[in-house]
């Protein structure tokens, strides 16, 4: 981020378009819960990046009868579809298609779908990797929790890579030695953007008629039970937009297990991966150890070899022999390990933010349903 | 600002068709998607100065009976218009179709919009174009909306269907009659946490709002309630001291609300309640508990080398790393353990 602020303008924020917030949403959760991925343009103004439009990428169809392994390539394919070959020409032609209706046609972003926070993964990474160094540099990935909206609070969050770690993803290094060097850590992978959203003018006085004024100051009184629920529900199969739309009643709702539940299981699931990557650096170690060990070994036996020859006044057998006979083991990358802590930290963060909220409301209803003992 | 009033469906008269292919002439019902009017209503900003409206094509589906449409999508249409001649980019049309159904196979062409309420001969000549066999949406009707976007007045939807009229194939060409249909926007589940925030920005002078934190959003809804309970009392005190007259249905709808507060059993509640913020309790400290060690087990995975010189530096790493690797894998096995018996007591 220290970096990212010695530059002329630097991205403080960005800005979406309501229009933005609504066309992402629409598409990630049409594609739920498989990954959806789609392109932003708009424009950058003086370090604060403006989303005015998006467009989704081509949809894959996907043979939803032949199991699981057929929709988990779907996933990958979807997840993969901003760097893939064949949508860049699908996304040149849409831009300029859009500039002609004189639509802002610069890319700032690129936007995906996440399912209870854990988008913190390879694809996410080399998507921005390839936005940033291939296209622009000054390009965001949104992501939109679908399954967090679900439950009251829109989840929008904008990303970027941090300069520190562009430079390190570039020369793909991540053994211990350069990470020592560089100091980069697995809290210094992201760096996330205040969001903002904008209403145009028009929008605004749209929404200002909505929910409908009623025609006259007074209402007539209902006759009966009956006209009051039609009147509150004209259409039961999906919600009117006549009704209030602000604040959102859902954030009052007290169902705490699935949401623990589900959190706890895909924390279990991000440790397991952290302990298999573990044990594949002691695997590693001990290989490496080996492999030392033989080293040295030789190196003793030519050592003495040498000895007896010096002795017997023979020529001398070089020394450095080794480096060609043994191969030290590759160290395995530590970018999954630094990915995986950094999802572990989104869990936590997250499962931290929802006890926060829970715990007042328990504590509301508890003494709501208990009105003595609300002053102990 | 949509028209909920009652509708007259008339069957319309309808032009020569090709054998075979009976068209649709059922009741039609449109429902509008608000992220499809929030893209018309930025289409209408982006218009040329000189430009009275602007047209684009709509998307959606169409229920298996025909009876009910859905417009989902939307996409700007490039168009000139004089006084005598109007032009439609058709080749533009054209492709953007192709690359929106791309994207949403499952979408259809619906009709078109246009930014004024007007309807004039070029309207008939575009919706002829949109309705027509081949590319059009033939032999379903096509769906125009018309969205006023003059300044200062109401934002107003209204959607039509048409008729041919005219004698001649010539004249039938370039006229329709536009038979309004109704319409009502309508929203999803999904968007509704969009929504509340976009709305909740129409109060502000900037226009312009942050995305709400959960515990701000949880604030703004209890003072909502709060209210809302202020305003019902109001009412029933002021029947009560005979100002407003009472009404029997309001009485009971309130009386049935009430009678929803359940009956429970204190010793039951405290019980509950504290099994369960326990639960929550412990849940969020080992999640912070492994935020540490995940944040230790990286540090220790690359600090070590600092202690030693270069070529002891490894070893010590080694030894270092060993040890975290197994002290997470220890408590690690305990963790999960224990997260399993929170969970156990609520699964049934």
């Amino acid at each position: 981020m220290a970096e990212a602020l010695s530059k002329p303008e630097p991205l403080r924020g960005v800005q979406l378009e309501a229009l933005v917030v609504m066309k992402i949403i629409k598409h990630c959760s049409q594609a739920f819960p498989t990954t959806a991925t789609g392109f932003i343009v708009g424009m950058d103004n003086k370090g604060i990046l403006e989303a005015t439009n998006a467009f989704p990428y081509p949809a894959v169809d996907v043979p939803s009868a032949d199991g699981h392994h057929d929709s988990n390539s779907g996933t990958n394919f979807a997840a993969a579809a901003p760097r893939a070959k064949a949508n860049v020409a699908y996304q040149n032609e849409m831009i300029r298609n859009l500039r002609e209706v004189s639509i802002d046609a610069n890319n700032v972003g690129w936007y995906t779908s996440a399912n209870m926070g854990s988008f913190i993964n390879l694809n996410l990474i080399e998507n921005q990797y390839f936005f940033q160094k291939d296209l622009n540099e000054r390009t965001i990935a949104l992501v939109h929790d679908v399954s967090r909206s679900s439950q009251g609070s829109l989840s929008l969050r904008a990303f970027r890579l941090s300069p520190h770690f562009m430079t390190a993803y570039k020369e793909n290094k991540f053994n211990t030695e350069t990470l020592q060097k560089s100091g980069l850590r697995y809290q210094d992978i992201l760096v996330e953007l205040p969001l903002q959203i904008h209403n145009s003018h028009i929008l605004t006085s749209f929404l200002h008629q909505l929910p409908v004024k009623p025609a006259s100051s007074t209402i007539p009184l209902p006759i009966s039970l009956a006209d009051i629920e039609a009147r509150i529900n004209p259409n039961s199969s999906t919600a009117n937009i006549g009704s209030s739309l602000y604040p959102n009643f859902d954030s009052l709702d007290l169902s705490i297990d699935p949401f623990l539940e589900k959190t706890c299981d895909l924390l279990l699931d991000s440790i397991e991966s952290h302990h298999t990557e573990l044990n594949n650096y002691q695997y590693y170690q001990r290989q490496l150890a080996r492999e030392q060990n033989k080293i040295t070994a030789w190196q003793t036996k030519r050592k003495a070899e040498n000895a007896t020859r010096q002795l017997a006044k023979q020529p001398l057998l070089p020394e450095d022999e080794w480096q060609r006979m043994f191969k030290l083991p590759t160290e395995p990358s530590r970018l999954d390990v630094m990915l995986n802590s950094r999802q572990i930290e989104q869990y936590a963060r997250q499962i931290d933010g929802f006890t926060a909220g829970i715990s007042g409301k328990m504590f509301a209803v508890k003494n709501n349903l208990l009105p003595g003992d609300s002053l102990d | 600002m949509t028209d909920t009033g009652s509708f007259l469906h008339l069957a319309r008269p309808l032009g020569p068709s090709a054998p075979g292919v009976q068209p649709f002439t059922a009741p039609l019902k449109v429902i509008i998607q608000p992220q499809a009017i929030f893209s018309i209503l930025d289409h209408s900003l982006r218009r040329q100065p000189d430009q009275e409206r602007v047209i684009g094509t709509l998307l959606g589906t169409r229920s298996e009976d025909g009876s009910e449409v859905e417009v989902r999508n939307s996409f700007a249409v490039g168009h000139t218009e004089t006084q005598d001649q109007v032009e439609v980019d058709m080749e533009y049309q054209k492709s953007m179709l192709n690359l929106q159904l791309k994207a949403n196979p499952r979408e259809i062409l619906i009709g078109w919009y246009a930014t004024s309420a007007e309807l004039n001969t070029f309207s008939a000549l575009i919706q002829n174009f949109y309705g027509g066999q081949g590319d059009g949406t033939w032999p379903h009707p096509a769906v125009h909306l018309t969205i006023s976007t003059e300044a200062g007045k109401e934002v107003e939807a209204r959607t039509y269907i048409s008729a041919p009229v005219g004698v001649t194939a010539e004249r039938a060409a370039d006229s329709a009659a536009f038979i309004p249909v109704p319409c009502e926007i309508r929203y999803g589940e999904a968007e509704k946490s969009g929504l509340e925030v976009i709305s909740s920005a129409k109060d502000r002078e900037d226009r312009s709002t942050g995305l709400p934190t959960d515990i701000e959003s949880l604030e703004h809804a209890i003072e909502e309630v709060l209210g809302m309970l202020e305003r019902v009392s109001k009412y029933v005190e002021a029947v009560i001291d005979e100002e407003t007259p009472p009404n029997t249905a309001l009485g009971q709808f309130l009386l049935n609300a009430l009678a929803l507060a359940p009956k429970v059993n204190a010793e039951d509640i405290e019980r509950d309640f504290n099994n369960h913020i326990q639960d929550v309790l412990v849940v969020s400290y080992l999640a912070n508990s492994i935020r540490t060690q995940i944040d230790l087990s990286n540090r220790l995975a690359t600090a070590a080398l600092t202690l030693g010189s270069s070529g002891e530096g490894i070893e010590q790493t080694n030894g270092t790393k060993e040890g975290t690797g197994r002290s997470g894998g220890g408590q690690r096995g305990g963790r999960g353990g224990r997260n399993n018996r929170e969970q156990e007591p609520r699964e049934p």
